[in-house]
């Protein structure tokens, strides 16, 4: 098969020293982001983004794909190791994990999520290769109409995110739109939103608003609210499983991918939803249902393989259409077009040779990240004994050197200032950060597809719908917008009690 | 046989309870916001041209009519009793109320390397916002942190603005590095 | 009059514990444990959490003698606490542990046991773990 050929090609290019030095670095950023609270790796990508603007971009990708995957594995260590889960998608895990880690299962359960991630990640990554293609191929059908419709899709439904109401969900992707509206008009050449000021012709740029509103946001949350409690952490040896335990977790590991890879790549899936629905499969399905809820192995593996697989997953629409599913894969998109490449149907043609090398590293960065998770995941703990004035001095360290490298002018740290004020407003009153993020990630495009839309149509409105698939995706749009409603009004009234 | 727990903190805990007023404040804010870009909207010429029927002014004008409609939403919401959970996360401990001393500490430190960047060069404004950040954060090893501060800035200075080619000034010690 | 013992969960900590307990009897006065931290980081092992606690809690009530624990957090170091708990209360003795370190390990993170020995106005007793 072709695309075999491709990655094989890709494997041969990644095998060169400084590929997979730069591997090695991002698996090795990217676990210890994942294991140290207040740092993600949506955030670490944004935040070396400039730096690496010396790099080859091929280079640049490799260390940043390690930092993806690298997240998932450090997050699952925090979460079995310590009383409170890291990252959203690590939650799931801490449930039985954690209370494994307690039962003195703490080697185990560290295991089975390191070998379920790699298990996942390989297999997920395995799929990518398979599916991206078929998905090009049908992405380059897409006119500009299916474009705007699919991304409106995307802003909808990340506006309701878990745990915060739809209102601040829109109240988020709206400020987000207004950000990316800074700039001048490509279309037309007419500035919006400068106020005058010539540096903001270019728009805000996208590093600056993503350390902004992440890394210097987070900063001063919890300058504000800083814990001083320390937390109680569960000692631990080396990670091995048993083969009892081996038994147990290899079933769970395919069906948390099965449930991973799908919802990694719809829009606005995330790894909440798959991991859940890991957790509530394995219980169902267990041999072993008493141990539910006291540390039950099955618990532990699926949701890590979920994880891992959607992260995977979120690739897809993101390689092949263009599309971001979660805050990683909207800096990663930012990261692309700052290199002046444009993901989606003709990243294939235009750079087939960057693109399997990304894919090639994400298998041995994988692999990589079994290696040093394995054996190491005690060491990683250690990481959490660092000072928090350190650690969030660093972030602002890093954070000021790439805002200011990004176009060496100072007033770029003062946007990132006024980002992170506002970063620190939206955590105060719980306006979900992502849809932020891809409102001023997307929003200039999906502009730019609207109005092409239009221009074919000459301005009339039914200019946005043009093929079949703007047809489905604006059902599925006025179904998720008015399902709420017809819940409320219509299906709660039939069942109250007479 | 007693125990007992001194948590030496800032402020009394000051959790909001029914209607978080302070919302308000956010409701202002959408609603300034869209009036800014309703008005840099129509301040902007409308051009239209046969390859582009909308205008620039369309998609300013439309968001900032959402902006408006959503504030008033988000007033609705708040005035029935809506608030949205102050994000918790590993290291957050939201029962205490907010340490404004530690964030204006941190915002200082943050705006004097903004301002003498340029000036000094990052090895001195990078130390500086690292030892201030500390500072603010709570870390009195002053001297360690100087050292420590001093060591991450020369080190990122060397190998990403002289090793990658990464705009950072080197200011006042520039021939000196 | 109080013992006051600067206890941390590891062996050193128990030596000054045990140590700490000895001398509250043979002086007939009572034991005050001290634990602290700073709170900067997000794990430190030098905290004593809610089962190290009980754990002393048990031990000291099976004994009999009369003790108080007291966990100071957000404060300053160890040692700064230790000595300001030592002047504020009527504190005549301060055990503590001493952990073997190398001279480079001194150098970086300095010594604690030598700013209470040097801080305190009373008696200082430090013992090493039980080997």
């Amino acid at each position: 098969m072709d695309n075999l050929n491709n990655l094989m090609q890709g494997f041969e290019d990644v095998v060169a020293p400084m590929n997979l030095l730069l591997a090695l670095i991002g698996v090795l950023v990217g676990t210890a982001v994942g294991v140290l609270p207040g740092i993600g790796p949506a955030m670490t990508v944004a935040l070396l983004l400039p730096i690496t603007y010396g790099m080859e971009p091929v280079q640049a990708f490799i260390m940043f794909a390690g930092i993806f995957y690298g997240g998932m594995y450090g997050g699952s260590t925090t979460s079995i190791l310590l009383n409170t889960p890291g990252e959203s998608s690590s939650v799931v895990t801490a449930i039985e994990g954690n209370k494994m880690a307690k039962a003195g299962r703490a080697a185990q359960a560290l295991a089975t999520a390191a070998i379920g991630s790699f298990v996942a990640g390989t297999i997920g990554t395995l799929l990518l290769v398979l599916v991206t293609p078929v998905v090009v191929d049908f992405a380059v059908s897409l006119g500009a109409p299916d474009y705007f419709a699919l991304m409106l899709l995307s802003f909808i439904a990340v506006t309701s995110v878990l745990g915060a109401s739809r209102i601040r969900g829109v109240i988020s992707l709206l400020l987000g739109l207004t950000i990316g509206l800074v700039g001048i008009d490509t279309v037309s050449g007419q500035q919006r939103l400068t106020l005058g000021v010539p540096q903001l012709a270019d728009g805000i740029d996208v590093v600056v608003v993503a350390v902004g509103i992440f890394a210097v946001g987070e900063a001063l949350w919890v300058a504000a609210h800083l814990r001083r409690r320390p937390v109680e952490i569960i000692p631990v040896g080396r990670p091995w499983m048993g083969r009892k335990d081996w038994k147990r977790s290899w079933k769970p590991w395919l069906r948390g991918t099965a449930f991973g890879f799908p919802f990694g790549a719809l829009p606005a899936g995330g790894a909440e939803i798959p991991t859940f629905l890991s957790y509530a499969t394995e219980k169902r399905l267990t041999k072993h249902p008493e141990e539910f809820g006291k540390g039950a192995i099955e618990g532990v593996a699926g949701p890590e393989a979920a994880n891992n697989a959607s992260a995977a997953g979120t690739l897809v629409p993101m390689l092949a259409i263009g599309l971001p599913t979660n805050a990683t894969a909207a800096v990663m998109l930012a990261a692309f077009q700052s290199y002046g490449i444009q993901p989606g149907p003709l990243l294939f043609e235009r750079e087939a040779s960057l693109v399997w090398v990304l894919i090639a590293s994400l298998f041995i960065g994988n692999l990589m990240l079994l290696l040093l998770n394995l054996p190491l995941a005690p060491a990683w703990a250690k990481l959490l004994q660092i000072p928090r004035p350190y650690l969030y001095a660093g972030i602002l360290f890093f954070a000021s050197m790439g805002a200011y490298a990004v176009n060496a002018q100072p007033l770029d740290l003062f946007l990132l200032l006024t980002l992170g004020l506002l970063g620190f407003a939206m955590r105060r009153f719980g306006l979900p950060v992502l849809p932020l993020i891809i409102g001023a990630i997307l929003g200039p495009r999906a502009e730019l597809q609207g109005r092409r839309s239009l221009q074919l149509s000459g301005g009339e409105l039914s200019g946005l719908i043009g093929g079949p698939v703007s047809y489905a995706v604006y059902a599925v749009i006025v179904v998720v917008l008015v399902w709420p409603l017809v819940r409320r009004f219509v299906v709660r009234p039939r069942t109250s009690p007479a | 046989m007693s125990s007992q727990v001194d948590e030496r903190s800032v402020e009394d805990a000051r959790p909001p309870q029914g209607k978080d007023r302070a919302q308000y404040g956010m409701c202002a804010f959408l609603v300034l916001v869209g009036i800014a870009v309703i008005v840099d909207g129509l301040g902007i010429p409308h051009i239209t041209s046969s390859t582009d029927p909308v205008g620039p002014r369309a998609v300013p004008v439309i968001l900032g009519a959402l902006l408006l409609l959503v504030a008033v939403a988000y007033a609705v919401d708040v005035a029935r009793g809506g608030h949205g959970e102050p994000e918790a996360g590993e290291d957050v401990d939201l029962s205490q109320g907010t340490d404004w001393r530690t964030v204006l500490l941190l915002i200082g430190a943050f705006v004097v390397n903004a301002v003498l960047i340029e000036r000094l060069g990052w090895v001195i404004s990078g130390a500086l916002l690292f030892w201030g950040t500390a500072f603010a954060l709570g870390n009195r090893h002053y001297v360690r942190n100087l050292l420590i501060a001093v060591t991450m800035s020369l080190t990122t200075f060397y190998a990403f603005a002289i090793g990658l080619g990464v705009n950072l000034p080197a200011g006042v010690l520039q021939g000196i590095l | 009059m109080t013992v006051l013992v600067g206890y941390v969960p590891s062996p050193e900590g128990e030596a000054a514990l045990r140590a700490g307990i000895d001398e509250a009897r043979l002086r007939g006065e009572k034991l005050l444990v001290v634990n602290t931290s700073r709170g900067d980081a997000y794990v430190d092992p030098r905290f004593a959490q809610e089962p190290d606690l009980a754990h002393v809690r048990e031990d000291l009530a099976a004994l009999g003698i009369e003790f108080d624990i007291r966990q100071v957090l957000g404060g300053g170091d160890a040692a700064e606490e230790i000595v300001e708990l030592a002047e504020k209360l009527d504190v005549s003795l301060v055990v503590i542990g001493l952990r073997r370190r190398s001279a480079v390990g001194k150098l970086i993170t300095g010594s604690a046991a030598q700013q209470i020995l040097l801080g305190t106005d009373c008696p200082v007793l430090a013992v090493k773990a039980a080997v």
